[in-house]
């Protein structure tokens, strides 16, 4: 018998089996709740900058950020980011003066306003979309009636597992082939 | 397997056409990626349209390399033509001469000028690297690359076109010939009158 | 002589190529099987041809003959030996003869694989294309991207070298070739898909026959990724190993295709579902290489300018072009017809989770796709520039990879057909508070952030449930008497190895990223500074020059070992001067030192950055075992019966069993999986593989 079975006897119900996942979940959850939460001082100006600076695309180099390079320009703005913070300037207003100078294309990530919400909408999009299309073909199949079991089919089947059962293996019904 | 087949026969014939449907979306979608890839963009090699272009010029002010000082301010009422290289870069190298031509053939009072600012580069370097090509107009140093900043500046040999009102006109991106730049001044002076 | 010895090995192999595609067309409509029988001569002549060419060309390259153009230009008299070999594949029209080579091979290799079947149409139809795109290639030598061009003018009495980037490391020995490997290796599968289409052949097990060619070029193909991150990383200077840029998107597309076809393959093999989605996936694996190489040699994408100083572009989108019609056609003309009988029953399924696994896959190969020409797109219809930069792919990403951790949990223990929430949730208890215990643990040790704690949780949760599924494969392979060893090797078990390399990345890319700290120090010579735990010593400076290299070492001693050697070098004469970084690796974090600024007058201080990041050499660890588990799954495992059960035991009553009848008072029987319809001729489809590690039954009460 099988350990489903098992708990159907009477005085043991189907739920308590998901107990121990009942339990899992609610440790995951607390410590999931407890890790985050960031606790601490808030940011410091060098923290501020440097997470500006990852946002921000070295213009003389390939594609990495300004934080990561040590190239002359990144260096220069890196300097012009820090001098900002310090005046207590907002993320947006040293991001709107670098758009100022080298035009939205210094930004690494591509605004959500505007044409280029685009990037952000499409993928999401498209997994809806695919995940519509796969649970309507489903649907359309489960809907429809299971296909007619032939005598064919049956003698396939236990000729089957007559071969297993010859072969020696436990668990399966003995059947003398046709 | 018969039985099934009959049984599903009429489901099979509502979908016989999802791969070609799917298929005829994604040769539309490629085509079109292709067609966007074989084309390059509508503009002139070396036009650059930044948000620098319009508005005022970030001034320029600072020790040139003669060991003077440069005001940009200096010169508003003329046509200023600010270029920004290095001695290390090939094209830089490439476009001085035309520089130096440009410059004697705008030499009397009152045209256009030239200036040029040091990108990222040592300062006797950049200066060898003018006397040795006969380069004469100031040539202001960004120690700290501030000035680049200020106008944009991704990587030598880059050139600002400024108005005498102290607006940019152009910016021009790669090196420039005394041609390009003569029809680029001409270009601008129309646009002014 | 070499310029003429290798235009002569580009020509030989292109009409060797022409003249193939032309006699086995011929064959194929006459019908004359004598005539596909001779491709593999062709095929010959092709391998000839190129190794002809890459014999001369290297020949060029090391007796430093300059009157070729191309060894002018990527080679000097001070290039050290390693460099002046791998100079070949260090510019563009080299790296095609390399491609050509290597392309060249796998076409030998597989005529001769399946010599006992080439009367078939189906082989020579596959011939046939390969072949194509050999002509592609050689006709790209013979012509546009010629290497053996000679210079216009006086031979210049020393060349200019390879890029100074290319000399720094030995890596750039390994990188390209295996990358090609993997590339190059997914034309055969692409090829006998095609022929699959074309000749209405789907049925059959050419697929499956194949899918052992994909694993290998998937295999090489991830190691020349992950080289290629482990390269950046030591030679670039910014602490990084992925930056999302066209290039490495160029080459993680096709991967992430190919991983998704490897997954649904097994569905197929199965239950003969998928097939046409199959096909196009490993169509479109192969358009994506050839839409990555046109990305990377055409360099549309990082310099829209520079798409017009090469002529190859064009043609290599023209290309892509016509393999994306061809096979979008041939889809389209057959795939409804070819539709395979059946269907899946149950999401809650080994089918189910594959076809979650491809859906998440291909949405990752949409978002990296999308990234990649986005500037483009917007470039063209808005004429302003844009850029979409790593922290979009990091964020679009994070979800999809956090899912893919998810499922390779859930996945192994899914039985086919169809299984119940408790089957599931029996088999996976253990695993999950495995899971469950790693992020209280980190949470107790400090870590914060959901995303690095969601992925070292559902890192753990898959690790223990792959782990789980290797033990039972290697008791239950001792128990019937193959022995324990047999447990770890085939397609799944293999497979199981896979995801461990997987999880031990996923976790190394949380910690690296989440955590990795950069900072900068000025210390003058006997100086030392503290920098995110580690103590930083700089010792003095010292001065290299080297025929190859002349540079300035900043000599740094990191917690007491070393000294490491930071430096800023110049490779060769007259080239810009390049920071080349130096690393301190351990199990527990990598410190990485760069010299951000050298002192202005002798004995001033000197500027190190210095950069933390936890757990990066796990990331090259878990490159190893994947190749490793590539390795294991390559080996063939025991042939199995088709009939041999593959399904958890479903209680008897709770299902209408069609085998037994319901109402059966017997014990529960496995629900028997057949195999599927169709003749095999290259052997059974359902090969052995112990791909479903026999399950603790659960005990009986008395």
């Amino acid at each position: 018998m099988s350990a489903s079975s098992a708990r159907r006897s009477p005085g043991r119900p189907g739920w308590v089996g998901w107990m121990p996942w009942a339990a899992l979940a609610v440790v995951v959850g607390v410590a999931l709740g407890v890790g985050s939460t960031h606790g601490g001082p808030p940011a410091t100006v060098a923290e501020r900058a440097n997470a500006i600076d990852a946002l921000v695309r070295c213009p003389s180099c390939d594609g990495i950020s300004v934080a990561d390079s040590s190239a002359s320009t990144a260096v220069a703005i890196r300097q012009v980011v820090l001098t900002r913070v310090r005046a207590g300037q907002t993320d947006a207003q040293i991001d709107s003066f670098l758009v100022s100078r080298y035009g939205p294309g210094i930004l690494l990530r591509p605004p959500v306003q505007g044409w280029t919400a685009w990037v952000w909408l499409a993928p999401p999009a498209v997994l809806a979309g695919a995940v519509v299309g796969l649970v309507a073909v489903l649907w359309r199949r489960r809907s429809r009636a299971p296909a007619p079991v032939s005598a064919d089919d049956r003698a396939l089947v236990q000729r089957a597992l007559a071969e297993r059962a010859g072969a020696g293996r436990a668990g399966s019904e003995v059947v003398t082939a046709p | 397997m018969t039985q099934t087949e009959g049984a599903t026969a009429r489901p099979e014939l509502r979908r016989r056409h999802t791969a070609r449907w799917v298929a005829g979306v994604i040769l539309v979608v490629g085509a079109a990626l292709v067609a966007l890839l074989a084309t390059s963009p509508p503009q002139s090699a070396t036009e650059v349209d930044t948000p620098l272009v319009g508005q005022a010029a970030p001034d320029i002010a600072g020790a040139t390399l003669g060991g003077g000082s440069f005001d940009l301010a200096a010169l508003r009422g003329r046509w200023v033509v600010v270029n920004f290289f290095a001695s290390w870069c090939p094209p830089c190298q490439q476009e001085e001469p035309e520089l130096v031509a440009f410059a004697y053939a705008h030499r009397s009072p009152g045209d256009a000028a030239l200036v040029g600012v040091v990108f990222d580069d040592a300062a006797s370097s950049a200066h060898s690297f003018m006397q040795s090509t006969g380069a004469s107009w100031p040539a202001v140093i960004d120690p700290d690359g501030q000035l680049a900043l200020n106008y944009g500046v991704r990587g030598p040999p880059e050139t600002f076109i400024v108005a005498p009102d102290g607006t940019v006109v152009v910016h021009l991106d790669g090196p420039v010939t005394a041609a390009s730049l003569d029809h680029w001044l001409v270009l601008a002076k129309q646009g002014r009158s | 002589m070499n310029a003429a010895l290798g235009r002569s090995g580009v020509l030989l192999a292109l009409a060797a190529s022409v003249a193939g595609v032309a006699v086995i067309a011929y064959g194929l409509a006459r019908k004359r099987t004598d005539l596909a029988r001779t491709a593999r001569v062709y095929a010959g002549l092709v391998l000839a041809g190129a190794v002809v060419a890459t014999v001369a060309m290297q020949r060029a390259l090391i007796t430093h003959d300059f009157s070729l153009a191309f060894v002018a230009a990527n080679n000097s008299r001070s290039t050290p030996l390693l460099y002046t070999i791998t100079g070949m594949w260090s510019a563009l029209a080299g790296s095609i003869l390399l491609w050509g080579l290597i392309l060249a091979g796998y076409i030998v290799a597989m005529v001769w694989r399946f010599r006992r079947q080439a009367a078939d149409p189906l082989v020579a139809w596959a011939t046939l294309v390969t072949l194509v795109v050999a002509a592609f290639f050689f006709g790209l030598m013979a012509g546009p991207a010629d290497p053996f061009a000679t210079v216009t003018g006086p031979v210049p009495g020393n060349g200019l070298g390879p890029n100074v980037l290319l000399q720094d490391n030995p890596l750039v020995a390994f990188h390209p070739p295996l990358l090609y490997l993997g590339f190059v290796g997914f034309t055969i599968p692409f090829a006998f898909a095609v022929a699959s289409l074309v000749t209405g052949r789907i049925g059959e097990g050419w697929q499956v026959a194949t899918r052992r060619w994909t694993l290998f070029a998937w295999g090489f193909l991830t190691v020349g990724i992950v080289l290629g991150a482990w390269w950046s990383y030591q030679v670039l200077g910014w602490g990084g190993f992925w930056a999302w840029d066209p290039v490495e998107n160029a080459s993680f597309l096709p991967w992430l295709c190919a991983t998704a076809y490897l997954h649904s393959v097994m569905v197929q093999e199965r239950r003969g579902l998928l097939r046409v989605w199959n096909l196009s996936l490993v169509i479109a694996t192969f358009c994506l290489t050839i839409l990555g190489t046109f990305l990377t040699r055409s360099g549309v994408i990082t310099s829209v300018h520079a798409f017009s100083d090469s002529d190859i572009g064009p043609l290599l989108l023209g290309f892509f072009g016509v393999v994306l019609a061809g096979g979008v056609g041939l889809i389209a003309w057959r795939g409804d017809r070819l539709r395979s009988p059946g269907g899946i029953d149950s999401v809650v399924s080994r089918e189910g989770a594959f076809l979650v696994n491809n859906l998440l896959f291909v949405l990752f190969a949409f978002v990296v796709l999308l990234g990649t020409v986005f500037p483009l797109l917007y470039e063209a219809f808005r004429g302003q520039q844009v850029t979409v930069g790593a922290p979009y792919f990091n964020a679009m990403t994070l979800p999809i990879g956090l899912a893919l951790l998810l499922l390779m949990a859930i996945g192994p223990a899914l039985p086919w057909r169809k299984t119940t929430a408790s089957t599931l949730r029996d088999r996976l208890t253990v695993p999950a508070w495995v899971g469950a215990l790693v992020i209280v643990a980190c949470v107790a040790g400090g870590v914060r952030g959901l995303a690095p704690l969601g992925a070292f949780g559902l890192g753990a949760f898959a690790a223990a449930a792959n782990a789980r599924q290797l033990v039972l494969s290697a008791r239950g392979a001792r128990r019937s008497g193959a022995g324990a060893w047999r447990g770890l090797v085939g397609r799944a078990n293999g497979g199981m190895v896979v995801h461990l390399g997987v999880v031990v990345i996923a976790v190394a890319l949380a910690a690296a990223t989440s955590f990795g700290h950069r900072g900068e120090v000025t210390l003058r010579p006997g100086q030392v500074a503290f920098s995110d735990g580690h103590r930083i010593e700089l010792v003095r400076l010292a001065f290299v020059r080297t025929p190859a290299r002349t540079a300035t070492e900043a000599l740094v001693m990191v917690d007491g070992h070393g000294p490491l050697r930071p430096a800023v070098s110049q490779f060769g004469a007259n080239t810009e001067a390049v920071g080349t970084p130096a690393i301190e690796s351990s199990l527990e974090d990598d410190v990485y030192l760069t010299v951000d600024a050298l002192p202005a007058a002798p004995g001033g201080p000197v500027t190190i950055g210095v950069t933390v990041q936890p757990l990066v050499a796990w990331l090259w660890g878990g490159g190893v075992l994947l190749v490793l588990g590539a390795l294991l799954a390559a080996v063939p495992g025991r042939r199995r019966r088709p009939t041999d059960p593959v399904s958890a035991p479903v209680p008897a009553g709770e299902t209408g069993d069609p085998g037994g009848g319901s109402g059966d008072a017997g014990p529960p029987r496995p629900v028997v999986v057949a195999p599927a319809p169709g003749r095999s001729p290259v052997g059974t489809e359902a090969r052995g593989d112990d791909e479903h590690a026999p399950e603790p039954v659960p005990a009986r009460s008395p």
